[in-house]
């Protein structure tokens, strides 16, 4: 017994001395996390909500209280996908790929015969998300690259390592990756502001990237974006429209989360001194008269921190008319506001010029008012072959699946 | 290295050895040989458990079986460990008392740390009385070098899988203040 404790002791300090000799860096400069929380607000509690990191099977998950306007319908299309996020598919769908966050893992689920089944396809990543694209899968993590060659039919094998090529900064907090590539071949990449709100550290930050899928050609294309966790190119217009998440520690009513509108390259859309309904920050502007100048203002705004995540412009021929070529926002609900706002779907009609925005609730019922409680967060959308649109529950774990059929009377 | 390797083969036959004794939960047991059997840590490094939130136990079991969290002799301990088992282990951790090693108090530091806590408002997550909640860990009693050590790993990106808000939320307090944050908060009760 006293053998054992020894051996267990002399590990622990051993283990303890080691990790403490590698901490001779120098500090990082100090963008101050409590740099905007006033004095008011000093003795608030509000902290983010916590994960859930356990399975959920469909079975578990309280189906009856979601909303969807008449006919459409809810079910669980897939289970215990823990922290489920961006969903990718392939060309036929028979394959889909989710990132996680904290978990680390990429799953990839197999789409066959009417039935799904997954698998851990990455794992121990640091915040992966991935995009199938032209048969190759690219896995984007926080500090890495990874392509999976020849993935059409699942992604085996070992990756090349493409991190090089894609010089990611260091900094992690709000550095979790939408990633898309789009129409013109090129890989689309967000960097999150390093903090609440700071004047950035370098110039690596606060923006969305474009890239060759080699990892060449870099090239900035909106800067000033805080947080975007979710965009989508206009059917008609084919432009870039991004989500992007208000600062923290003004208030309940915001500043509020924005559905921006990338017009044409290199616009600026803020941060950090400018947000949304043109709010001079207190913080970093301070006696700055024209903080908003040459500042793009959203489409619409999304609520204040409402956390709207994934956008989806609706294509398929499944929902009545209306909803053709409309914006679906999943709004992943507020942690820091006293009042809980969000965790639900929302739509945003607006015409191709993003004018006469106008959002509406589609898909409730995961937050209750009365308790301010949630139990589920919608977080990112896709859109199967019959026109169905797909939701995942990044609380829950699951992937629901939305269908439409018209009433009996119209058929 | 091999001290290392060695105390890690000891943890795995500490593990197999209480397995033999049916306790529930059993993974509990070899949680005890180093963590202490109620929870509450002797050993220099490895800290107390006991009345930590049940969240903040899952979620970082989860990780750190997953490989993405904890030490190295974590994982090992914790590899294909289920659901079911950590859900059960967070349960029984969380609901045993935190009792802390009656240490002797240097009021100044104490003093000094209380301050700097204020300051810092570590209390909005960690709650006024630092007892923790939801996926926020208990600092209150809290072994004290493990509270500075964690504190340096924050500061240099070393905390693997890591809240990036914690990392924030060190942003900017000099290094030099860890030890009065660590000894103030591990003098709590």
């Amino acid at each position: 017994m006293k053998t054992k404790a020894f051996a267990l002791t002399s590990a622990a300090v051993l283990a303890f001395t080691v990790q403490s000799a590698f901490s001779q860096d120098k500090p990082k400069p100090p963008p101050a996390w409590h740099q905007g929380k006033p004095a008011a607000m000093a003795e608030s509690k509000l902290a983010p909500n916590p994960g859930k990191m356990t399975e959920t099977a469909a079975a578990e998950v309280p189906l009856g209280k979601i909303k969807l306007p008449k006919g459409f319908a809810v079910e669980v299309w897939a289970d215990k996908l823990v922290g489920a996020r961006a969903m990718t598919m392939n060309e036929d769908q028979s394959r889909m790929w989710i990132g996680t966050r904290g978990l680390g893992r990429v799953y990839e689920v197999s789409n066959e015969g009417g039935k799904r089944t997954h698998k851990v396809m990455a794992e121990k990543l640091t915040q992966p998300t991935s995009v199938y694209a032209n048969g190759a899968l690219y896995v984007f993590a926080i500090d890495k690259v990874l392509r999976y060659d020849n993935a059409t039919r699942g992604a085996t094998g070992q990756p090349v390592d493409m991190t090089a090529a894609f010089k990611l900064p260091p900094e992690q907090h709000h550095n979790w990756k939408y990633v898309r590539m789009g129409a013109d071949k090129k890989l689309y990449v967000p960097f999150g502001a390093p903090c609440n709100i700071c004047e950035l550290p370098t110039n690596e930050y606060a923006q969305i990237r474009r890239y060759n899928p080699d990892g060449s050609g870099m090239e900035v294309i909106a800067t000033g974006v805080r947080n975007t966790q979710g965009f989508d190119w206009h059917p008609k217009s084919g432009e870039l429209w991004f989500t992007d998440h208000g600062r923290d520690w003004l208030g309940d009513k915001g500043p509020e989360d924005e559905l921006n509108r990338l017009a044409k390259p290199g616009q600026n859309f803020g941060f950090p001194y400018c947000h949304a309904n043109k709010i001079t920050d207190p913080d970093v502007a301070k006696g700055k008269k024209d903080a908003c100048k040459d500042v793009t203002m959203p489409v619409t705004t999304m609520g204040p921190h409402a956390a709207a995540m994934g956008i989806h412009f609706y294509t398929g021929d499944m929902f009545p008319k209306e909803y053709q070529g409309v914006a679906f926002i999943a709004r992943k609900g507020s942690w820091n506001r006293t009042t809980k706002f969000g965790y639900d779907v929302v739509t945003v009609k607006a015409g191709a010029d993003g004018k006469g925005a106008k959002t509406a609730p589609f898909m409730t019922g995961f937050m209750d008012p009365k308790e301010n409680s949630f139990w589920g967060r919608p977080a990112y959308l896709a859109q199967l072959k019959d026109g169905s649109l797909l939701v995942s529950d990044e609380q829950q774990g699951v992937i629901y699946r939305v269908s439409y059929s018209a009433p009996a009377k119209n058929k | 290295m091999l001290l290392r390797a060695g105390g890690r083969w000891a943890l795995l036959a500490a593990l197999f050895i209480s397995n033999a004794v049916a306790q529930v939960p059993g993974k509990a047991k070899a949680c005890a040989a180093c963590h202490g059997e109620d929870g509450n840590s002797s050993i220099s490094g490895t800290p107390s458990i006991a009345g930590q939130p049940r969240i903040f136990l899952e979620n970082y079991l989860i990780m750190t079986r997953e490989g993405v969290r904890g030490s190295e002799v974590m994982q090992v301990l914790l590899k294909g460990v289920p659901d079911a088992e950590i859900i059960a282990l967070s349960n029984h951790y969380a609901g045993l008392k935190a009792s802390p090693l009656s240490g002797s108090v240097d009021r100044n530091l104490f003093e000094r740390g209380r301050g700097i806590a204020a300051r810092s408002r570590c209390g909005s997550c960690h709650l006024p009385n630092y007892v923790g909640r939801q996926q926020m860990p208990r600092l209150a009693g809290q072994r004290e070098e493990f509270l500075a050590e964690v504190m340096l790993q924050y500061r240099y990106n070393r905390r693997r899988g890591g809240d990036t808000m914690m990392s924030a939320a060190l942003y900017g307090i000099p290094e030099t203040d860890f030890p009065a944050l660590a000894h103030y908060f591990s003098r709590l009760k």
